[in-house]
């Protein structure tokens, strides 16, 4: 039998903070597990009734729908300005100023705190009379999203050999025939990985959903949260654990395309 | 040959318009509409007046709480850069290559997961009733139960749960810059592990710690949701003094001047880190 060293004190500083991170989700999913309204530990019965009971409330099934319909519509949208923004500054003939400007331009919301954001985007839409509700918030979550579009493509692009669209110019393709047969399909990957991370960014975003949402709209991060506010329960920790899956699936794909690093 | 340099020019143009314009309209003019709606615009112009919202400010209560967001971003964002150090440190030098990056991708997970499950976890764990004051129970029934959930200290396990994920991302990166030859070269020469830290390892990442730490630490001062589900009535940040004047009270003004006043402070540390050069790189690095 081969025995394994001992993790060293980096070793352990590593283990543990893999513990952090993964024990209180671990013990969520367990919690969520439990048969009565509020869990106890040891639990004292392990039932699927919670889960059920969450896919029977209608508020959370609404909740759900527009949260996959708002993360899908700013995803895509999302990904095709992310596209032209990375075109532009990896390959536009235009001066290298333009370019880091263009750049600059759509990184601004990554550096403004999001209530800054989400308060400024409340009261232009109040000034502008469009008030709140479903437009406002697809702006906000776009602007959110577009940054990490622009910069999950625009890494792409830069991994791409500029020769080979140069050399299918050469042989006389029109620009639309070289995007659409070179390059496209060596962004595929990028494109696939923008379009479900600018999902689940969108899906779990609460705070700009919060300021724009008003009365007429509800999405899952809202709805769980005011749960939260009332208190803890196992139907929560069961909503909890479904939203976790989602994105963690979604998140995980992602990666899959596009690892980090 | 001049026509189509022009025309291919125009063509640029007009791709690059519909992401450009997104961004204006929606993350440059609101700023500047903020900005507006902050001051108080009068026929005839008389500066105390008009900033009237600000003068507000100066109650002591606000700038107090304006000032605590932003030391609380500080230090949780310097607790964050303690514990990436060494996780990215290993993960890019000490981990096997064939893992790295399935352990990577686990060790940023969460920043795709829902930041309001997350925080909404340690209720469980810290609460009265929760499962460390069980553990305490058993442990030391004398002391048990401590006070944990909305106190600095559960503020500050929620930042660090939330935001670690971001710093050991960024810090990933500058880390794996970081040459191993150069490692091996001053260990070789006879360096301390302690003189490989601090004559190494921390002044070859230091830049992208620092371009890291200036986004993070923003974010934490500005955070809603975690002084909301784990901090107490004395815990309160700047984020939810606007979010009450906003949503509450619908003092737009109000919130407008907060909000603003926030961001004026956020902008000047991060100015003041983009005069240095390398920092600037590693920004635009992003």
């Amino acid at each position: 039998m081969v025995r394994r060293p001992l993790p060293s004190g980096l070793g352990w500083v590593v283990i543990t903070t893999f513990v952090f991170i993964y024990a209180p989700i671990t013990i969520l999913v367990y919690l969520s597990l439990s048969s009565a309204a509020q869990p106890a530990i040891p639990l004292d019965g392990v039932s699927l009734r919670w889960y059920t009971a969450v896919l029977a409330d209608d508020r959370f099934v609404r909740g759900m729908i527009t949260s996959v319909g708002i993360g899908t519509v700013t995803a895509i949208v999302g990904t095709i300005l992310g596209l032209l923004a990375a075109r532009t500054i990896m390959r536009a003939p235009l001066s290298a100023r333009s370019r880091s400007a263009v750049a600059t331009v759509i990184a601004v919301p990554l550096f403004l705190p999001t209530v800054v954001l989400a308060v400024a985007i409340g009261i232009t839409a109040g000034r502008a009379g469009v008030g709140y509700g479903l437009l406002p918030v697809l702006a906000g979550h776009l602007v959110w999203v577009l940054p990490f579009s622009t910069f999950v493509l625009t890494a792409r692009y830069a991994q791409l050999d500029a020769r080979v669209e140069a050399a299918a110019a050469d042989l006389g393709a029109s620009p639309q025939a070289i995007f659409k047969t070179v390059t496209l399909p060596q962004l595929a990957p990028a494109i696939i990985a923008s379009v479900l991370f600018g999902f689940a960014l969108s899906f779990n975003e609460f705070l700009i959903t919060f300021f724009l949402a008003g009365s007429g709209i509800t999405t899952m991060p809202l709805e769980i949260f005011g749960k939260v506010r009332i208190g803890a329960t196992s139907f929560l920790n069961a909503a909890s654990v479904v939203v976790l899956a989602m994105s963690g699936v979604i998140a995980l794909l992602a990666a899959r395309y596009d690892p980090p690093g | 040959m001049q026509q189509i340099g022009w025309s291919s020019r125009s063509r640029a143009l007009a791709l690059a318009a519909a992401p450009v314009t997104v961004a204006i309209t929606l993350g440059i003019i609101p700023v500047l509409v903020l900005f507006a709606e902050s001051i108080v615009w009068a026929a005839s112009p008389d500066l105390p007046a008009m900033l009237g919202a600000y003068v507000r400010l100066e109650e002591s209560v606000y700038l107090a709480i304006l000032g605590r967001s932003v030391l609380i971003g500080i230090v949780l964002t310097g607790a964050c850069l303690g514990l990436a150090y060494p996780v990215t440190y290993w993960l890019a030098h000490r981990c096997p290559p064939h893992r790295r990056v399935v352990l990577l991708v686990l060790l940023t997970l969460p920043l795709w997961l829902n930041y309001v499950v997350l925080n909404y976890v340690w209720v469980w764990i810290l609460a009265r009733g929760g499962i460390v004051n069980q553990l305490l129970g058993v442990v030391a029934p004398s002391i048990a139960p401590v006070p944990l959930l909305y106190t600095e200290l559960s503020l500050a396990v929620g930042f660090l749960y939330i935001y670690l994920p971001y710093v050991i991302l960024t810090l990933y990166v500058a880390m794996e810059r970081l040459d191993a030859g150069l490692l091996a070269a001053a260990s070789d020469l006879g360096a301390s592990r302690m003189r490989l830290v601090t004559d190494v390892i921390l002044p070859q990442t230091a830049a992208g710690a620092a371009a890291g730490a200036l986004i993070v630490y923003a974010r934490i001062a500005g955070a809603f949701a975690t002084p909301e589900i784990l901090g107490g009535p004395q815990q309160q940040l700047v984020a939810q003094l606007i979010t009450d004047a906003f949503l509450e009270v619908l003092d737009l003004r109000f919130a407008a001047a907060l909000a603003f006043s926030f961001l004026a402070v956020v902008m000047f540390i991060l100015l003041i880190g983009l005069t240095s050069q390398q920092l600037r790189q590693e920004v635009r690095r992003w």
